[in-house]
């Protein structure tokens, strides 16, 4: 098990959970970030931060910072 | 269309749109209402409401009121622009009736998601109507939806397939709507959890009287010290305090985390429906969208083109619109001087001439370059590429305390500052968003525009450079950058002085790229066009007309004015005329009659000279030529310098009265009283004046220069554009006496104070609403006024020591 935040672009995963309840946790569910689903790190912005995710058909854009939040179990 | 016949006892039916952001929700909600739509602001609080009728032929006396709701993924609620979302549609929203049927709006190629969204939506017991969108690009990705089944699990909610931005599938949307309008509240699955349940309950016993939905109280329960929580503390006091933390505990110590209660539920079940629905291939297919990303938001690639898109449209503001504000101006001056054929001299005709229309007019000129502004705009926030933008500079902001989300506030403030202000809601850390609306009245918005067009038209050279760039969209651009630059470093001090942030989120949804609908961006187009001229015939209009008066009265006669002047330059000839021929004989009384003959022969020479130059430079060659002469010459000289100053000055007469007239009305008075203090920027009393006239509105400025330069003009002479009255102004006194006012060092001061002031009172309102407090907005105008004043004091010192 591993941070979304400590992967690499181009691997993925699965959603396990979040490491705290807050608006950031909630606010990822809503988006789409559902413990169980696949999960793709797609790229870095410039300077590196912040990155970009695809969660099903989603894309979404978040800072390291809070992919710190979400627990990750590498595809093998 | 049927307002007369309107049945003024029945209530008006309310239908309310909602969905997530980017669904397309917006395009359905201008499908449906066409142009009947109006933008106004809901009761007491400043998010934009659109609103917009429709009628149907089974209710023919009837129209029903849509309302746009603002896109949220939640109905919890944490901002306050989501607050307004939620109890619009909990019906607990004061001044609003509750909505008789919701559509909502869902992205079917993001139906997981969306169905979290409706679950919630459900709870409201409102009868809902689902849209189904883009199930076209759906059925691209091979993703197949049983809408029967969908219809079924969801309680019976019709679903109806959209393919928005065809207006495909709006009809039967529309029929569903009006059909549920009689239905009755429905009601609703009691699926949350035991304690959750329970909780709802006692709360209801808590105030019975109070008539708060059921997805109303789960708002109260599981936003922790959200906006909902706040207001029911309000009403129920202390005895709700205690019982909500009650509750809470208990629901707590079952689930763990409060919210789990409700996430986990919501996200179980709409995984249910979720498989029960659809049918989908398992390989996620590279779509459009990624592969365009791959350039579009490439480390290097990605902010290049972001810029040079930046620098494309501003330099097809200018070049677009040239053709077309040629025909603007064109009409305004035919109507010009077909009013002053009409009547007669006067007030009257000096107001509607001079103010009313060289002041609306020369704002209306504008008009093409709004439209091209906002067309670019409209695309680039349909497409969506905005979020992209905010992605792609993110961390350039935040080290000077914004935030790629501060980005998109900023960027619809080059519109206007106002709808950028009122975009910040959807920044959730307070101090982050105070930052920016504290520095987004420095983005370069559309009021700017006409005044940096025409000093830019006028002063600044047309040249072009390997046939991409001209200067003159050079300067456009750099004045864009300034407005940036300025904000990055004031929101640098703001961070490190009064607003110590804390680290913000940046959460996003990245939405697939879409191709703009021409009718969605038409609208928006027309719009604000129609808010512009509104403007321009309002505001623009009754400041001219002050300005008018002001600059008019007190009025002194233009005919006795002249006729006094008229003498007083006869005087000064004749005066001339008798020294000379005392002179000359006391000058002469030693000279033979051959001398007194040559003499009189050289000084005819002097009859036929037009300049002032021409007549020293003959005297010059005469007297080194005829030495002995010397002292008669110089004579003949200065009379004939006399004579000449007096038919020059008897030419500019009108202009000189013109001059004096405006020089001596209240406006005159005012302006060279402030002179002094403007002058280390270049101006005139003109310009102060007109600076000054425009603190209300910046687009003034263009009404004021042209109705105090038309006043101040030569009125028989054929009417010359604003830009050739600004280039051929003058100083009229002081050391630099006869020199041109308007120099390139002039017109960039100029620009730079508008690039740097704030001179918009309705961004000064705006943001006295949004903080709550009277104190941003005096401080935004006293620090963007004194950045202002530095700002063109520098550029004008620095161009002006370089001899420009």
């Amino acid at each position: 098990m591993t941070f979304l935040d400590k992967m690499q672009p181009g691997q993925s995963g699965k959603v396990v959970g979040f490491t705290d309840d807050n608006r950031v946790s909630r606010r990822l569910l809503e988006l789409g970030v559902i413990p169980g689903r696949a999960i793709q790190y797609i790229r870095n912005a410039p300077l590196n931060d912040p990155m970009e995710i695809q969660v099903g058909h989603c894309c979404l854009s978040l800072r390291h910072a809070e992919a710190s939040l979400i627990t990750i179990e590498l595809d093998e | 269309m049927h307002q007369a016949t309107i049945d003024k006892t029945a209530k008006q039916k309310v239908v309310a749109i909602c969905g997530n952001p980017n669904c397309g929700k917006t395009t359905i909600f201008n499908y449906i209402t066409g142009l009947n739509q109006q933008v106004g602001n809901y009761p007491g609080v400043t998010v934009e409401k659109i609103s917009g009728k429709f009628s149907h032929p089974s209710l023919p006396n009837q129209s029903i009121q849509l309302i746009d709701i603002p896109g949220t993924y939640s109905l919890s609620a944490f901002t306050p622009d989501e607050f307004i979302a939620a109890s619009v549609l909990f019906g607990n929203f004061t001044k609003m009736d509750k909505p008789d049927v919701i559509i909502a709006i869902i992205d079917a190629t993001n139906l997981e998601r969306s169905l979290y969204f409706l679950l919630q939506v459900q709870q409201t017991g409102i009868p809902v109507v689902v849209g189904l969108n883009m199930s076209d690009l759906a059925a691209k990705k091979k993703i197949k939806i049983d809408r029967k089944k969908l219809s079924e699990l969801l309680g019976g909610m019709p679903v109806v397939d959209l393919i928005g931005n065809r207006g495909i599938g709006v009809d039967e949307l529309k029929e569903e709507a009006v059909h549920l309008l009689n239905s009755d509240l429905r009601t609703v699955d009691k699926y949350y959890s035991h304690e959750t349940e329970n909780a709802v309950e006692e709360l209801i016993q808590l105030n019975p009287h109070e008539d708060r939905s059921r997805a109303h109280l789960l708002r109260i329960i599981f936003d922790a010290g959200g906006p909902a929580e706040e207001q029911f503390l309000q009403i129920e006091g202390e005895a709700g305090e205690k019982l909500l933390a009650e509750i809470r505990k208990k629901i707590i110590k079952e689930h763990s985390y409060l919210t789990h209660a409700e996430t986990s539920v919501l996200t179980k079940k709409s995984e249910e429906i979720f498989n029960q629905v659809i049918t989908k291939p398992d390989v996620a297919d590279k779509t459009n969208t990624e592969k365009v990303d791959r350039y579009l938001l490439h480390p290097v690639l990605g902010p290049i083109i972001l810029f040079g898109l930046m620098y494309f449209v501003f330099q097809s503001i200018f070049s677009w619109a040239e053709p077309f504000m040629g025909i603007i101006e064109q009409f305004f001056g035919m109507i010009a001087s077909s009013v002053e054929g009409m009547m007669a001299e006067g007030p009257l005709r000096s107001l509607l001439t001079d103010g009313v229309i060289g002041g609306v007019g020369g704002v209306l000129v504008f008009i093409p370059q709004i439209v091209i502004l906002f067309f670019f705009i409209a695309i680039l926030e349909d497409s969506g590429y905005m979020p992209r933008a905010a992605f792609l500079v993110d961390r350039m902001f935040r080290w000077c305390g914004l935030s790629g989300k501060s980005f998109i506030p900023m960027l619809s403030s080059f519109a206007c500052a106002i709808p950028g202000i009122m975009a910040t809601r959807t920044i959730e850390d307070k101090k982050l968003r105070f930052i920016t609306i504290m520095v987004a009245p420095l983005m370069t918005c559309s009021a700017r525009l006409p005044v940096y067009a025409i000093m830019i038209a006028a002063f600044v050279p047309y040249k072009s450079y390997f046939g991409i760039a001209n200067l003159q969209g050079l300067t456009l651009t750099l004045l864009y950058l300034l407005g940036i630059v300025v904000a990055v470093i004031v929101s640098f001090i703001l961070k490190k002085t009064i607003f110590k942030t804390e680290r913000g989120t940046f959460l996003m949804e990245m939405p697939s790229y879409k191709v703009p609908t021409a009718k969605s961006v038409l609208i928006r187009v027309y719009n604000r066009v129609k808010h512009f001229v509104v403007r321009a015939g309002t505001v623009i209009m009754a400041i001219t007309i002050i300005i008018w008066a002001l600059s008019y009265y007190p009025h002194q006669d233009g005919e006795a004015l002249t006729a006094e002047r008229t003498e007083e330059i006869n005087q000064t000839i004749a005066l001339s005329e008798m020294n000379i021929d005392k002179e000359f004989n006391s000058l002469t009384t030693a000279f033979s009659e051959a001398q007194i003959a040559e003499v009189s022969r050289l000084a005819s020479a002097f009859t036929a000279v037009t300049s002032q130059e021409q007549l020293s430079s003959i005297a010059d060659s005469m007297i080194s030529l005829y030495p002995a002469y010397n002292e008669v010459i110089s004579l003949y000289k200065s009379h004939e310098f006399t004579k000449l100053e007096a038919s020059q000055a008897l030419n500019n007469l009108p202009n000189e009265v013109a001059g004096t007239q405006i020089r001596s009305s209240y406006l005159g008075k005012a302006g060279k009283t402030i002179e002094p203090f403007f002058e280390p920027l270049g101006w005139d009393w003109k310009i102060t004046v007109s600076v000054l006239a425009s603190f209300p509105a910046r687009e003034v400025i263009i009404a004021v220069l042209g109705t105090i330069y038309n006043l101040g003009s030569d009125i028989d002479e054929e009417s010359t554009s604003l830009i050739d009255q600004m280039r051929q102004a003058t100083w009229e006194d002081g050391e630099k006496a006869g020199m041109k006012v308007f120099s390139i060092p002039v017109a960039i001061s100029i620009m730079v104070f508008f690039a740097l002031c704030c001179q918009c009172g309705a961004t000064l309102v705006t943001i006295k609403q949004e903080t709550k407090h009277w104190g941003y907005p005096i401080g935004v105008f006293v620090y963007m006024t004194t950045l202002a004043y530095l700002g063109s004091f520098a550029a004008y010192q620095i161009l002006t020591s370089v001899g420009l």
